[in-house]
């Protein structure tokens, strides 16, 4: 069955077996992110990444990318980086019910704008919106999509610049500490954690990117 | 407690409530607003869409003090002889059924009328998916935003 | 002409009973009367006459009808009035509506539920309706000294052609309102009806769209406070203790208790059901801050033992336990496969089963569902020591008066029962306990109050669709002929059976058998109720046996309606196959039913439930392996229609609903806890799956009219699961069929 939901159970399975696998593929499938070989995701002409670029070790790097990817893929992070133009809901990441609209600047179109329901901070009680002051989906014209993304393909897809929404390394770095990235550790009542804690996270976040951001 | 300041269907008000109080029920109990209905408090059925500053929020989730000093237009607002062309159209096509949901329709419908003043079926079903109707006058409801469009062009 | 007995009661005369509503605060006006037309200025007159319990005119001419049944949007409020306005010959344009309160010595039934209002309105409302119009003209004749016999009416005037008198109906209301009732009455000849067929607006339509307080939530008094109650999580638990040390002083909240609201002493009858009679309840200032401090309340809970009351004067039970649908299924599985009570056997059905050549038997299932009515439940009540006013949102007030007056130690005609436009029912607001509920509160907390249900507390409170199962046998000779039906349907608490519907009557051997497995999940009447299974199983497993005989499925349940209709088993069915067939033929010929179109799916069922009969055809899409209802065409036999176009909504809200609890209805439970608790969870059709298209059809009759808000609901289930079986080569039979698409 073609359905979404089908898609959607299919895409699931898939994430599950990535997730196991990444150890068994860091060993023997470690390629360095870019169109450039030999350098990083980040533009060689960008003098901060060559001196992080000196540090680079791949190992660590990837080691570090299977748990931030672990994070990037629980329901907290994906369900605000769908595939397509809805965004998830749930923790079984569930199309959003009365399916609002990404819109241009990720906010909504029409009568469900996101600030229409998701307040600047969690609603109270269960299965009630969530909130941040700046509740939101990628833009339309830079979409960051996690959803059914490989681990692989989400490494390479963070570090570029035109595919990160223009960071560099230090902005994403400091993406790590962002209000909206931190309200996955607070997510209001009845919302699993992420898999690891936000001190976790950040900590192989940045081992992963000061290590070269190699994709595994 | 505290005072928070209201400005409702061009109306000013004073009320004192607890902050986190939501819009709707401040409406409804406080301001004998009762054209807002409760459907579910959770932001799921849309019965409870008022206007804060021109948008189509959910007051059963919008703590007052968001609203505080703002434009909310609530359905009382919508029009003051029931003429708005939504009211119109609704009337025309004879929509409700129970009718409890249909404060919140319209105040959709509104939202959708003033972003695209002649929707699609596709553009209705983007704008008014997230307003229930139990009684299934999906169809109607459909059928009056049309004619809405019709007679909001008529007027211009 | 008939001529009918007048069996009106003796009315009183009225003088002066100006329609503005007494007792409201200031400040909060509660519209009492609803204007028919559109017209903005329908002048009030200053006095009214009563002609009847249903009829006051004004001296003005200006008509007020009482609507006698509560509104929940099956649009009574609109079409009794129209009968009474098409007997009683007035100019529509000139009624003020007007909601009757509870009053049983007054009118003839006040209860909606069974898609009754109008067939049991029909008669009374049009003799009360002509008995108005014989007065007026006994007091013209009187007055104008001419034969009453000379007298006509035409739209609220009276005339007499031979001296070219004539008057408005308000100049003669004072005498008419003063003579005698007269003894019998002539009624209209339906083809002289100029009111009842046509299509009137809804007369709250302009109080709905301007957000008027019209429903029981929206009530409020003078000193009136919020009460909210605190139910057992779980059914099968009980309330324990609270702890309500940090809730009681929380900011607005007056006061925390426990009642009970029913006690075991009570004769209660099917429509006080309720598995919890005992909540902490929490009364206080305003919804929110009760909210709050409800929140805050700590309460623990016991497992119930089995918990014995009265019912009809008998002893019931509701079992101890905390129940799952797991459980549930597993049971249901092993109770198909029982003997169970035999209620209607034809021929000899063993026999032909034992000689068959071939047996198809296929099981059909569905779950518990909610009514999920868009107004929470909710009740006003104010119980003082002699008398008790209740305002709310109920489909039976006669039903819960007995208790109420039982509960409350207080005469029946010391309680006043007023009837709340309903944001919705859908059979849940039968179930009256709220009422009682607010009753004890209000009497504990000695002042008026408001019980107001929260989502949750309304979708986890009980009075569900039972859970069903079906298993349908069907036995074939060699030459692929159908000799033996039989069906064995059952379910948690209560079997679905109707045992003497169609095919009943149609085959020679036939059988039908029940079981029902008792729960303590209470459940109730679901817009119509067994039916809306029955229906689905039944209209399902008659389309594979066409498949399975190589014929087309209008054709074959055509062919065995024939039989029914020129040679029928049995005396006991209870359906007319002629107007049955009637519809499917219609259907067939509105929907162009031979005719394909690439990529669209057709499924057809027809049904017969609460006196009418429908028939629908559905064309469906699959988009990315969702199945989307595009267009309906549904045949209907209801008799005379009263309103029209309100007929059309209804019908299309009907098969709307059906769609939607097809697909998506179901409220699982595990450890007697239902599993959703908001529509968050709990799946609800919604525009974006709502069809393009509804095309509906009447037949033409001039039979006596009968059920419209429940017929066109049960045949959509299966006319949807057959149109899936199109477009996926598969049969769906449990329900929701989108749990069965995901499954493969």
């Amino acid at each position: 069955m073609e359905s979404k939901t089908g898609q959607k159970k299919d895409m699931r399975s898939y994430r599950l077996v990535t997730a196991l696998s990444v150890l068994a593929i860091l060993m023997t499938l470690m390629v360095k992110i870019s169109a450039h070989s030999g350098s990083a995701a980040f533009d060689p002409k960008d003098k901060k990444v060559s001196t992080v670029h000196s540090k680079k070790d791949s190992v660590k790097s990837v080691e570090a990318f299977s748990k931030v990817y672990s994070v990037l893929m629980s329901p907290r992070c994906v369900n605000c980086h769908p595939a397509g133009d809805v965004p998830l809901q749930g923790d079984d990441s569930h199309l959003h019910a009365m399916l609002p609209q990404r819109g241009k600047d990720g906010k909504g179109i029409l009568t469900m704008k996101c600030t229409n329901c998701h307040q600047s901070e969690n609603t109270l009680g269960t299965h009630t919106p969530p909130g941040n002051p700046n509740w939101h989906l990628p833009p339309a014209d830079m979409k960051m999509v996690f959803e059914g993304k490989s681990a692989r393909e989400l490494a390479k897809q963070l570090v570029d610049p035109a595919q990160n929404g223009h960071k560099d390394m230090k902005a994403l770095i400091d993406h790590a500490d962002d209000d909206l990235v931190l309200w996955g550790w607070e997510p209001g009542d009845g919302r699993t954690l992420p898999p690891l804690s936000h001190k976790e996270f950040k900590e192989a976040w940045i081992t992963w990117l000061k290590n070269g951001a190699y994709a595994p | 407690m505290a005072t928070t300041n209201l400005k409702i269907n061009g109306k000013e008000y004073s009320v004192d409530v607890d902050p986190s109080t939501p819009l709707l029920w401040v409406l409804r109990d406080h301001l004998n607003l009762v054209g807002t209905k409760y459907g579910c408090g959770v932001a799921a059925c849309g019965a409870c869409v008022v206007h804060l500053e021109g948008e189509a929020v959910r007051s059963c989730v919008t703590k007052i003090n968001r609203a505080a000093g703002k434009e909310v237009v609530t359905i009382e607002g919508l029009s003051e002889h029931g003429d708005h062309p939504l009211q119109k159209a609704w009337e025309q096509v004879d929509v409700p059924q129970c009718g409890y949901c249909q404060s919140g329709q319209i105040m959709s419908a509104a939202v959708l009328l003033r972003e695209i003043p002649n929707p699609t079926d596709e553009d209705i079903d983007l704008a008014m998916t997230g307003n229930i109707c139990r009684c299934g006058t999906y169809l109607r409801i459909r059928e009056a935003i049309h004619l809405a469009a019709e007679i909001q062009t008529k007027l211009k | 002409m008939t001529e009918v007995k007048n069996n009106m009661g003796r009315r009183s005369f009225l003088k002066a009973a100006l329609l503005a509503g007494g007792g409201m605060i200031v400040h909060f006006s509660w519209p009492v009367g609803s204007k028919a037309a559109g017209k903005d200025a329908l002048e009030i007159p200053e006095e009214w006459f009563e002609m009847n319990s249903y009829i006051k005119i004004g001296k003005n001419g200006v008509v007020t009808l009482f609507n006698p049944n509560p509104e929940f949007g099956q649009n009574v409020k609109t079409s009794l009035p129209m009968i009474l306005a098409e007997e009683l010959d007035i100019d529509w344009e000139q009624v003020i509506v007007e909601q009757a309160d509870f009053y049983p010595e007054r009118y003839a039934r006040q209860f909606t539920g069974g898609s009754r209002s109008v067939m049991e309105a029909w008669s009374p409302l049009r003799t009360a309706g002509a008995t108005a119009r014989q007065m007026l003209v006994l007091a013209a004749a009187t007055e104008w000294k001419v034969p009453a016999s000379e007298i006509t009416t035409q739209q609220g005037t009276l005339l007499h052609a031979v001296s070219g008198k004539q008057a408005g109906y308000g100049e003669f209301a004072s005498a008419a309102a003063m003579r005698p009732v007269p003894e019998s009455v002539k009624l209209k000849n339906v083809s002289d009806f100029r009111i009842v067929g046509s299509s009137k607006s809804n007369v709250e339509v302009k109080n709905i769209l301007m957000g008027k307080p019209l429903f029981g939530l929206d009530y409020k008094t003078d000193g009136m406070l919020i009460a909210m109650v605190v139910h057992p999580p779980a059914f099968g638990l009980r309330f324990r203790s609270m702890d309500d040390s940090v809730a009681k002083t929380m900011p607005g909240i007056k006061s925390i208790f426990t009642i009970d609201s029913l006690t075991e002493d009570i004769d209660q009858n099917i429509f006080d059901a309720t598995s919890f009679t005992k909540f902490a309840v929490v009364v206080g200032n305003t919804t929110w801050e009760v909210l709050q401090a409800k929140k805050a309340l700590k309460v623990e809970w016991e497992a119930e033992p089995e918990r014995i009351f009265t019912m009809g004067g008998r002893k019931a039970t509701f079992p101890s336990g905390l129940e799952s649908t797991e459980v549930h299924r597993a049971k249901m599985q092993e109770l198909t496969k029982m003997p169970g009570n035999v209620s209607r056997r034809d021929g000899d059905p063993e026999k032909a089963f034992q000689s068959a050549a071939r047996i198809l038997e296929r099981t059909y299932t569905a779950p518990f569902l909610a009514h999920n009515a868009m107004e929470p439940v909710n009740c006003f009540a104010h119980v003082t020591a002699d008398r008790a006013e209740l305002y709310g949102p109920t489909q039976a007030p006669e039903f819960i008066l007995g208790t109420l007056s039982q509960r409350l130690g207080l005469p029946k005609e010391k309680i006043l029962i007023r009837l709340a436009r309903m944001g919705g029912g859908f059979g849940r607001r039968a179930y009256g306990h709220h009422l009682i509920e607010a009753a004890v509160i209000s009497k504990h907390a000695q002042a008026p109050i408001k019980l107001v249900y929260t989502r949750e507390d309304e979708m986890t409170a009980g009075i569900y669709r039972p859970t069903y199962s079906a298993t349908y046998r069907a036995a074939f000779d060699e030459n692929n002929q159908l000799l033996a039906f039989h069906v064995k349907a059952g379910g948690i608490p209560e079997s679905p059976l109707h045992a003497n519907r169609f095919p009943a009557g149609a085959i020679d051997n036939y059988l039908a058998e029940g079981w029902q497995i008792p729960s303590n999940i209470t459940v109730g009447a679901f817009r119509a109720p067994r039916s809306n299974f029955m229906a689905a199983a039944e209209q399902s497993f008659l389309d594979e046996l066409a498949a399975e005989m190589g014929k087309d499925p209008i054709d074959f349940r055509l062919e065995l309606l024939e039989r029914a209709r020129t040679n029928p088993i049995g005396e006991r069915n209870d359906y007319d196959a002629a107007r049955y067939a009637g519809v499917l033929e219609l259907v067939r010929e509105k929907s162009k039913w031979k005719e394909t179109t690439e990529g669209v799916h057709r499924g057809v069922s027809a049904y017969f439930c609460h006196n009418s009969y429908v028939a629908e055809v559905v064309d469906l899409v699959m988009k990315n392996g969702i199945p989307k209802v595009e267009k309906i065409v549904a045949a209907i036999d209801c008799g005379i229609v009263i309103n029209k176009d309100a007929a059309i909504n209804m019908a299309g809200g009907a098969i709307v609903d059906g769609i939607g609890n097809a697909l998506y209805g179901e409220l699982p439970f595990k450890d007697g806890v239902p599993q959703k608790n908001n529509f968050t969870t709990y799946q609800l059709i919604r525009m974006n799956e709502a069809p393009k298209e509804i095309d509906v059809h009447f037949v033409k009759n001039e039979k006596d009219p009968t059920g419209m808000g429940e017929p066109p609901f049960p045949p959509t289930f299966a006319a949807v699961a057959n149109a899936l079986y199109k477009a996926t080569g598969r049969r769906f039979y449990n329900q929701p069929f989108i749990n069965e698409l995901k499954s493969s």
